[in-house]
């Protein structure tokens, strides 16, 4: 396997490295066209602002190639967005990354103190677009949003300021990176165009990921209106059982599975637990209202039937007994 | 009637004697005037080195006209117009409708005096960028181009470059998406930057493509296509219309309409239908009110998976799995 190596700058110092590595002819300081031995494409380099740059790689391998990426003393962070309709790896701490291809996990964020190695799929057209940006300016957006929550499945951060992360590209980017997909790097056009494109990924990455009012919710507005209808009618029927699924699922016009997995992302929970919940909070309530004689008044009031099954269920949600809330009825009150 | 005299340039010296003019005042990047002339958000960003934004989107509350003279000439204005109303844009042998539905993209030589007029109740959806010369000098030198195109924007007799044009469809979505992003802040400053590149891209692409430059076309033609257009676009939710039943509304043959609608939107009747048709389909996605096969049937598509297939066609990822990362 052939392996090259470089490192990466926010100004085009890095290329003529990459190109000579590669055996690869670079015109101006924009692209280097990689040799058929290794295979058919290039790469594309360009300076957004001052703080962003971006490389561009669309390449068929001829030849297995790893590109080892050599830390360096700029301070950045790469952001990696795989659109190959494929797997390529990505090497990152010794651990082995599978990137690409859009049901995988298409995007990697690295430092660039942390080395990392690429290697594309052989036989394949790869298709990847790094963006390059200097850390004070992310530090901007940093500061103003100190709890950084990444929703990706595996994410480590190394040390304070090393940190990876690694997750899929939004669907708005895909978008973007597919219509550069079309174009050719030697239209008029591309440079404008991939400048574009990179400053709305990283504008799509934000807001993603910044924006708190924002509803991770995969529900279409009518779904979410039939499942709070239910919601609704549970709320106002708390003193009787639980009205089974069947019937939640019919007065939301959808079938019971359906029904089961829009309330779980509607409310992050089963409607039986949801119902025994809202139930329990109308116990503690009963509980502490001095109305009642016993703890069995109050459990045959909210239609249980066994008294060690609802102490249970209440234990579970508060952590305490019930007999702990209850304020019995006071004969003393009766007679003022 | 409200006038006002004031100027632009490619640097952001223009900001508070604009804002003085109307009686307002900057705030950050804002430039915020008083409610009883108009309400809404105007907001500028420099992009780069001599590559400034002006976002405008507001809704005029007074007659206004404009004067613009500028101090310093060099720079080329490039006016994104998409006013639902009535606007003007006149100098001293020209008058041109610049709303939404007419001459919605206007480039105009800093050097020359213009006069825009805007009337009471009018919205506006406007981006301006203006670029200095330098740079789209250095730019055509280095590419190549421009310079056969030269004597065509170049007005005879001013020496100076004015056109008259439409943007395309592409250019037009690029606006539409931005104007969803709350505006200020870093990530707005990303977006709008962004979009400013990928119009300079549409709009060199255009050039290197050579289509025709709309000014040129007959203004009754012109008009006819247009409300073409417009008919299309108020109607994506039905099926296309035959290209009979168009070229009977616009009152020509049918192969007269085809190529003349070819030449001015750059694509045939049926694929700028197509293509809004899957744009909707796609806000609509976004929006999260309806599921893929509600949508598929709102639109008239004949079944989910030919939505589907045509969605993933045009961009490249199906309805599915784009609903999924939103």
């Amino acid at each position: 396997m052939k392996k090259i190596s470089h490192y990466y700058s926010l100004t085009p110092e890095w290329m003529p490295q990459l190109a000579k590595q590669s055996g690869g002819k670079m015109i101006g300081d924009k692209i280097i066209t990689f040799p058929k031995k290794i295979g058919n494409g290039h790469c594309y380099f360009s300076e957004v602002t001052p703080n962003i740059s971006v490389v561009f790689m669309d390449v068929f391998l001829n030849n297995p190639l790893k590109i080892h990426r050599q830390k360096s003393d700029h301070e950045l962070y790469i952001f990696h967005f795989d659109l190959s309709e494929h797997i390529n790896l990505i090497k990152i701490n010794n651990h082995d990354y599978e990137i690409g291809s859009y049901d995988k996990l298409d995007l990697a964020i690295i430092d660039n103190q942390i080395e990392s190695s690429y290697k594309p799929a052989l036989k394949e057209r790869t298709f990847a677009l790094r963006i390059l940006v200097d850390k004070k300016m992310l530090a901007d957006f940093i500061s103003k949003y100190p709890e950084i929550e990444y929703k990706g499945s595996l994410n480590d951060r190394v040390g304070k300021e090393m940190f990876y992360h690694y997750g899929n590209i939004d669907s708005n980017s895909i978008l973007l990176l597919q219509s550069l997909k079309t174009k050719s790097i030697h239209d008029l056009s591309f440079e404008s165009f991939l400048k574009g494109i990179t400053l709305k990924l990283l504008g799509n990455f934000f807001s993603k990921f910044y924006d708190i009012d924002k509803k991770k919710n995969n529900l279409t507005q009518a779904e979410s209106d039939a499942i709070n209808k239910t919601k609704k009618y549970m709320l106002s029927n708390l003193y009787s059982p639980f009205p089974s699924v069947i019937f939640l699922a019919s007065m939301a016009g959808m079938s019971e599975s359906k029904y089961k997995m829009a309330f779980k992302e509607n409310t992050d929970t089963t409607p039986n637990n949801f119902f025994i919940q809202e139930k329990m909070n109308l116990a503690k309530e009963l509980l502490k209202s001095g109305e009642y004689h016993s703890l069995t008044e109050v459990m045959y009031e909210l239609s249980y039937s066994k008294l060690s099954y609802f102490s249970s269920k209440y234990f579970e949600l508060f952590k305490h007994k019930p007999m702990d809330d209850f304020i019995k009825k006071s004969i003393l009150k009766n007679q003022h | 009637m409200k006038t006002i005299e004031h100027f632009y340039s490619a640097d952001l010296d223009w900001v508070q004697n604009l804002a003085d003019q109307f009686g307002g005042e900057v705030k950050e990047s804002f430039i915020v005037i008083p409610e009883d002339i108009q309400t809404g958000t105007r907001y500028f960003l420099k992009c780069d080195e001599g590559i400034i934004a002006y976002y405008i989107d507001v809704e005029y509350k007074k007659e206004l006209h404009l004067i613009q003279r500028n101090s310093n000439p060099n720079f080329v204005g490039y006016y994104y117009n998409l006013t639902e109303g009535n606007a003007t844009v006149s100098g001293p042998d020209f008058m041109y409708n610049v709303t939404k539905w007419q001459y919605n993209l206007s480039v105009i030589d800093g050097a020359l005096s213009s006069d825009y007029h805007v009337t009471r109740g009018s919205k506006t959806f406007a981006l301006c960028i203006f670029i200095r010369k330098d740079i789209i000098e250095s730019f055509a030198i280095k590419n190549n181009i421009f310079l056969p195109d030269i004597d065509k924007i170049i007005n005879p007799k001013l020496n100076t470059i004015v056109r008259f044009d439409r943007m395309s469809d592409d250019s037009l979505h690029i606006l539409d998406d931005l104007r969803k992003v709350k505006v200020g802040g870093p990530i707005f400053d990303l977006y709008l930057t962004g979009s400013v590149h990928m119009l300079i891209a549409n709009y060199l692409k255009k050039i290197a493509t050579k289509r025709i430059i709309i000014q040129t076309v007959n203004q009754q033609d012109l008009a006819t296509i247009i409300s073409i257009q417009m008919y299309l676009t108020a109607h994506l939710e039905d099926h296309f219309p035959s290209i009979k039943q168009l070229a009977n509304k616009a009152n020509m043959s049918e192969s007269k309409f085809k190529s003349l609608f070819t030449k001015i939107t750059g694509n045939t009747p049926n694929v700028y239908f197509v293509e809004n048709k899957l744009l909707l389909a796609k806000e609509l996605l976004e929006a999260k009110e309806l599921s893929i096969s509600q949508i598929a049937d709102k639109l008239h598509f004949t079944n989910n998976s030919y939505f589907a297939s045509k969605f993933k066609e045009y961009f490249g990822l199906s309805p599915k799995a784009f609903v999924k990362e939103l």
